[in-house]
């Protein structure tokens, strides 16, 4: 016990003594965890909150561009500014000048255009239903506008937000050409306009989408960039931790250290699991110190709070497989690795790689699906998997037997390859 | 110079022969000598004739591939894992942690060889004051000088107070303020009896350490016995004249 209590009192000292290492391990997962979150927050209130700065360049001479602009404004995810009489060849300078993300253009005979197509189905359906059609002038569909309104983005725009403006484009011309459609269709049997009743009817949009995750629980929990970020770099700065560990273990035994405890009977196995104990006991405070900066500091600078899961048993076992899986492949690294340099330069390469495939970054469900299958050798996979189960889905014992028995295997499997390694190098 | 001042073995080393994974020649080749209890012996050789490498195997750090390493205790004959607490073991690297003072590293290794207080604080108090380290054991190795780090990694070889100790070059790039310190130590303790097993690229040095001298190159034992006789045998003036006669003069790495 002596050995262990002096082993471990060393393993502190030099934790202390490496300043760096302490703050690549405490600061930067910190840093990424309110960087990543507070992005992703202001990418989801970019489009939910009125901050998605639009043009529209109204040309139309008719009415329903100013229902398109107005039907813009109601739908309460842009903030827009709307001008008129402006030549289309301008459109791309006044977007790239301005601070505008887009510019809508509605040309001058969008009216006409939208018009015509209603008249064409209006007539085919009176024409259906058997009723005398009004052979008209077919002017209006001479001047068809062939490309309709047109949308200029600033470059800088992310393909998911044009995606998303365009739908609700889509979404809105759908609606005034669908309302236009019947009102030509009224006029045509006679009527002025829409009556009220079926105008009142035609506002109302009855089909809602109720939209809820899916919880094992009766949990409170929301998924929000809170919930996703805390978890998912904490785990990367649990793994980053193999730059300190791999290049302390490469140190020590470069130093001729390892050589001398060879020669004091029993102590080598002590000091390497000192070293375990201590490292452990980082990755632990690692998670306590992000858990608790997500629950206690993030509301206050309008972050959404971490809620913690209501299983504590199954969360903690996550935490420390999660560790022993972080210090275990840090270990083998450092013994494999001949040099600090190889162990700092491999360590870290192989954990952005493992992040990456792991599902850290971007999601495994948008991966390929070979990708999907490499991801699963990731352990940070696993621990992500572990965590989100607890953190968004409110998951149970049965819903963690896959990371459990997968981090377990990991584990012993780099604790096996690293104690095989020094038994081959006779320091065990 | 002295005569070999005990004839009861303390090792017996018997045909050991050691060849590294994917080496092509051995580094080691039925290498046979005695160690005696109480004496100062001598590894000398040219570079890669297999001095640390017998060192190591000696000490327990490296298995050998053939070959016999029998230790004594009382003339009895005794189990490795038994003669290792009495090991003390000074390898050629700075074996030390830099960012611990001199006082934590003693500490460490004095804990890890099984000691307890008060007996360890007196050791530490003791070694750091005869190696003229009294006034800088709460600082950090890492500003100390190559002398300074030299003696330090000399008193955690001996915090255990070894019967049998291996010094690997323990005088290598120091000064001789060091130098005479180390050797002075050193002196001292044999005197009380340690047995030491010494290698060193300084001759005139080994030339007044040693009592008994074992002479190595191409992994082979080319000569042993005590230096006058040796220096008589191939009528030679010195050790370095010894080893040119017997090594011959090119270079070696």
């Amino acid at each position: 016990m002596e050995r262990f209590k002096a082993s471990l009192l060393k393993e502190i000292l030099l934790l202390l003594h490496d300043k760096v290492g302490l703050l690549l391990m405490y600061l930067m997962p910190l840093l990424l965890v309110f960087i990543i979150t507070i992005v992703q927050d202001s990418a989801f209130r970019l489009v939910n909150e009125n901050r998605l700065d639009i043009l529209i360049v109204n040309n139309d001479k008719g009415r329903l561009g100013d229902s398109l602009v107005q039907s813009m404004k109601n739908a309460g995810s842009f903030r827009i500014d709307v001008k008129k009489g402006i030549d289309e060849s301008q459109l791309a300078k006044l977007t790239l000048e301005g601070s505008k993300l887009a510019t809508l253009f509605v040309p001058s005979n969008f009216t006409q255009s939208l018009s015509s197509n209603s008249q064409r189905i209006s007539d085919a359906m009176l024409s259906e239903f058997g009723m005398e059609v009004e052979q008209r002038a077919k002017a209006g569909n001479k001047n068809e506008v062939q490309g309709g309104v047109k949308l200029i983005f600033d470059p800088v725009l992310q393909e998911s937000f044009q995606v998303t403006l365009i739908n609700n484009l889509q979404t809105m011309i759908s609606g005034i050409e669908s309302k236009e459609m019947i009102r030509q269709l009224y006029a045509d049997m006679g009527y002025d306009e829409i009556p009220s009743k079926i105008l009142k009817e035609l506002n109302r949009n009855p089909t809602k989408i109720v939209a809820k995750p899916a919880m094992s629980g009766e949990s409170a929990m929301i998924p929000n960039s809170t919930q996703h970020n805390v978890p998912a770099w904490s785990i990367f700065a649990m793994f980053f931790m193999v730059i300190s560990l791999g290049s302390n273990l490469v140190k020590e035994r470069l130093s001729g250290s390892f050589v001398r405890l060879q020669t004091i009977p029993g102590s080598f196995l002590h000091a390497m699991f000192a070293k375990i104990a201590v490292y452990s006991f980082v990755a632990l405070t690692q998670l306590m110190i992000m858990f608790a900066i997500g629950v206690f500091v993030f509301p206050l600078i309008g972050l959404p709070k971490l809620n913690l899961p209501s299983h504590i048993f199954p969360f903690l076992l996550i935490s420390v497989l999660s560790a022993m899986a972080a210090i275990s492949y840090a270990a083998m690294v450092g013994t494999y690795a001949k040099t600090q340099e190889q162990a700092n330069g491999f360590g870290a390469i192989s954990i952005i790689i493992f992040a990456a495939i792991g599902g850290i970054w971007v999601p495994s469900f948008v991966m390929p699906d070979y990708m999907v299958m490499i991801s699963k050798l990731s352990p940070l996979h696993w621990c992500l998997e572990g965590f989100y189960s607890l953190f968004l889905k409110d998951g149970s014992w049965n819903q963690l037997m896959g990371p459990v028995i997968y981090l377990i295997v990991f584990t012993a499997l780099c604790q096996f390859l690293a104690l095989w390694k020094l038994r081959r190098q006779h320091y065990i | 110079m002295t005569e070999s001042k005990n004839t009861s073995h303390i090792i017996k080393v018997s045909g050991i022969t050691k060849r590294y994974p994917k080496a092509e020649t051995n580094s080691l080749s039925e290498v046979s000598f005695d160690v005696f209890r109480g004496e100062k012996l001598g590894v000398f050789g040219p570079n890669g004739a297999g001095k640390t490498t017998l060192i190591s195997i000696l000490s327990g750090i490296l298995p050998q591939t053939s070959g016999e390493v029998n230790y004594f205790i009382d003339n009895e004959s005794a189990n490795f894992k038994k003669i290792l607490p009495k090991i003390g073991f000074v390898p050629q690297d700075f074996a030390l942690y830099q960012e611990l003072t001199a006082t934590q590293n003693l500490r460490y290794f004095g804990k890890m060889h099984g000691l307890k207080n008060p007996e360890l604080e007196q050791k530490i108090s003791f070694l750091l004051t005869i190696l003229g380290l009294d006034h800088v054991g709460n600082r950090k190795l890492a500003t100390f000088s190559g002398g300074m780090k030299r003696r330090i990694n000399l008193a955690i070889g001996l915090i255990n107070d070894p019967e049998i100790l291996f010094l690997d070059e323990p005088t290598v790039g120091v000064d001789v303020q060091s130098k005479v310190a180390i050797m002075t130590l050193l002196n001292d303790l044999n005197a009380k009896g340690t047995t030491m097993i010494y290698t060193s690229h300084h001759l005139r040095e080994a030339e007044d350490f040693c009592d008994r001298t074992l002479l190595l190159d191409n992994g082979r034992i080319i000569a042993e016995g005590t230096l006058n006789d040796l220096l008589k045998q191939h009528n030679a003036e010195s050790l370095e004249d010894l080893l040119i006669h017997l090594t011959g003069k090119a270079l070696r790495d």
